[in-house]
């Protein structure tokens, strides 16, 4: 922290400089006498400029950058950021324990994969209690493509609230007689649904969401499904669309570290024409692949779904397979070796 | 959204299951629990002679049913881009219809083809112009029911021949088909109505890619007239509709009639055939799939 932060008035600060004082620990580390005597400023000053220094010192950082942390810091904030369970053992290990909060996850697959069930199911997951081990949150669900289903979500929400009764019924010490037990209306209920139908929709609707979001700070996920769909439509000016796209992704990003929710954007699969043949890619192209921590993309194999780690600051590559079953989401219940560390 | 308030829809508000229109067929309608959604686009792919069309012209009148029947209290519109469209079927299927459900149209003395407006599209560019007059005619329009249900048979050939096989041309057709879907969806959305899009299918030719046999959805391999097939338009089209059905007939089921009672039929239309359809992805279907049989009198169970 540099000195000139320091609550002082503009002639003391002037001498403080003057002098070579220009950051907190060349001021901790002085004593009073050499203070005043270096800066020409009396002793009681000095002592009251080493007072405010040491005070800044406890209360922030130490560093020299304001607002930046260290790596042990940063590591222990990480271990206990919470994630959101996928409801699948198998998905929830390759990622590192489920979805992680302060994170943009984005998931690709083919149609019918299993994109928006990954979705709802995240979206009724959130809001699984703290007693639980679950975050207590609401979520944010915005669909661009119309695929949301309340029948199906109110499926997958029964199913919840089921697996929370056989829980809580195991746990029986920690089971408060008193205790409201949530319904699946209750999780509906906490699901804040935007149905968005045209791209004009979504800029305004995502640039709308850090107010929304701080007037609801109990929103611990925010799912995009698809981001894709409004923005392959016919764009005249295709570095505007990334503009805009990548404006759209910091906008996610920040919204993330801000309010420590996790943002999972759904996105389709294309066929990228490179290097003579066509490819399978995620959509939006290859400046937005840049846009997201972590990808994850989900795919056949054989009669089975699997979900690989394609981009991860901290996670190994590795593939878990998963089934859509009519309570949502589930480990795969073939035996056969499940997850696969590459 | 209006007035700049971006406020989140209240789920509870919705009904806790999606309104569905029946498919007239009680079979059918297990399968898909239900019936068509509404607020939906629902993509059925067949191969010619299936039963495609027919199961929309069906559509197109159970529509007109009241709700507590399975059906949408609504009229149907009909797109049509491929030629000619069977009036003299829908003719035959209405009268059948009218007679089994006389009391919707006793009292106004008229009779369910005054309620399926037929539309031909020759082109994409045409299906633009239309939609905007959609649009109006479903929010002003003074007819007897509003608008339910839209018809698109089918999108396939609206691209038969407009597009070449280079890579920029795919992408202005793909582009077209995200716009197309784009459009529909929010008529869908703003007015409740439930969308069925028809497509084709094409022989499955390997490419050295691979990528023509990707799997998209329950079924690993689509077959029908024991051939493998594909759907037409490809990934990026797929991406486009919300759920998926595959209607199919196995090899050797065909009864070719050519009476003279049947010549309002297509003469490739079985009189009875057993027609297979599979879900290939829904939102909130699991992959299932049923047998029903077209007759005469349209779409109806397998007859034992």
């Amino acid at each position: 922290m540099e000195a000139w932060r320091l609550p002082l008035s503009p002639s003391i600060r002037g001498k403080l400089i003057s002098a070579g004082y220009t950051c907190l620990s060349s001021i901790a580390s002085v004593s009073s006498s050499d203070l005043a005597r270096d800066a020409n400023i009396t002793e009681e000053e000095a002592f009251e400029i080493l007072k405010l220094a040491n005070q800044s010192c406890c209360n922030g950082s130490r560093s020299l950058i304001n607002g930046a942390k260290n790596a042990w810091d940063m590591l222990h904030e990480e271990e206990s950021l919470p994630r959101i369970t996928t409801s699948c053992s198998d998905l929830d290990n390759i990622l590192g324990g489920g979805i992680s909060c302060r994170d943009v996850t984005e998931i690709g697959g083919v149609p019918g994969i299993g994109k928006t069930q990954i979705g709802i199911q995240l979206s009724v997951n959130v809001q699984i209690p703290r007693e639980c081990g679950g975050l207590g949150g609401k979520a944010i669900y915005i669909d661009t493509e119309g695929s949301f289903m309340v029948e199906r979500a109110l499926q997958i929400a029964e199913a919840c609230v089921e697996d929370m009764e056989e829980y809580t019924g195991y746990m029986h010490k920690h089971f408060q007689a008193n205790q409201v037990q949530m319904k699946p209306e209750d999780i509906l209920e906490n699901i804040f649904y935007f149905r968005v139908c045209s791209y004009t929709e979504q800029i305004a609707l995502v640039n709308h969401l850090e107010k929304f979001i701080s007037e609801n700070k109990d929103v611990k996920v925010v799912i995009v499904d698809s981001i894709t769909f409004h923005f392959r439509q016919d764009y005249d000016d295709l570095a505007q669309r990334t503009r805009v796209l990548s404006e759209m992704a910091l906008k996610f990003m920040k919204l993330a570290k801000k309010f420590s929710l996790a943002v999972v954007l759904l996105n389709q699969v294309t066929t990228k024409f490179s290097e003579g043949s066509f490819q399978l890619a995620l959509a939006l192209g290859d400046s937005w692949s840049h846009s997201c921590t972590n990808r994850v993309i989900l795919y056949w194999n054989g009669d089975e779904r699997y979900a690989y780690i394609d981009k991860s600051p901290s996670l190994p590559s590795a593939s878990a397979s998963y089934t859509v079953t009519s309570r949502g989401l589930r480990n795969s219940s073939s035996s056969s070796k499940r997850v696969k560390m590459m | 959204m209006q007035n700049g308030k971006i406020k989140p829809e209240n789920l509870l508000r919705r009904s806790p299951t999606n309104r569905k229109l029946t498919t007239g067929c009680e079979i059918l309608d297990g399968c898909l629990r239900g019936g068509i959604s509404c607020d939906s686009l629902t993509e059925i792919v067949a191969e010619s002679g299936c039963g495609k069309t027919q199961l929309c012209l069906q559509l197109s009148l159970c529509t007109q049913l009241p709700i507590s029947h399975g059906g949408l209290n609504g009229s149907s519109l009909y797109l049509h881009s491929e030629f000619p469209f069977p009036f003299r079927r829908l003719h035959q299927l209405s009268h059948t219809f009218h007679q089994s459900n006389p009391s919707i149209y006793a009292n106004y003395n008229d009779n369910p083809c005054d309620h399926v407006f037929v539309q031909n599209v020759h082109s994409v560019d045409h299906l633009f112009d239309i939609m905007p007059r959609i649009d109006g005619f479903v929010g002003n329009s003074k007819t007897r029911f509003p608008l339910k249900l839209i018809v698109l048979d089918s999108v396939a050939a609206l691209f038969r021949s407009e597009f070449d096989n280079t890579p920029s041309d795919l992408k202005k057709r793909s582009s077209l088909f995200f716009k197309i879907s784009g459009k529909l969806k929010q008529l869908a959305s703003k007015f409740d109505l439930a969308i069925v899009i028809t497509n084709q299918v094409t022989d499955l030719v390997e490419t050295s890619d691979g990528l023509s046999g990707l799997r998209i959805g329950n079924l690993r391999y689509l077959y029908s007239s024991g051939r493998r097939v594909v759907p037409s338009l490809g990934l990026a089209w797929a991406n486009c509709v919300n759920s998926r059905f595959f209607i199919s007939r196995s090899d050797g089921s065909i009864v070719k009639d050519r009476s003279e009672k049947d010549e309002s039929c297509s003469s490739s239309v079985s009189r009875s055939a057993k027609r297979r359809l599979d879900i290939v992805f829904s939102p909130y279907l699991p992959g299932s799939s049923c047998e029903f049989m077209i007759t005469r009198e349209g779409i109806c169970a397998v007859q034992a």
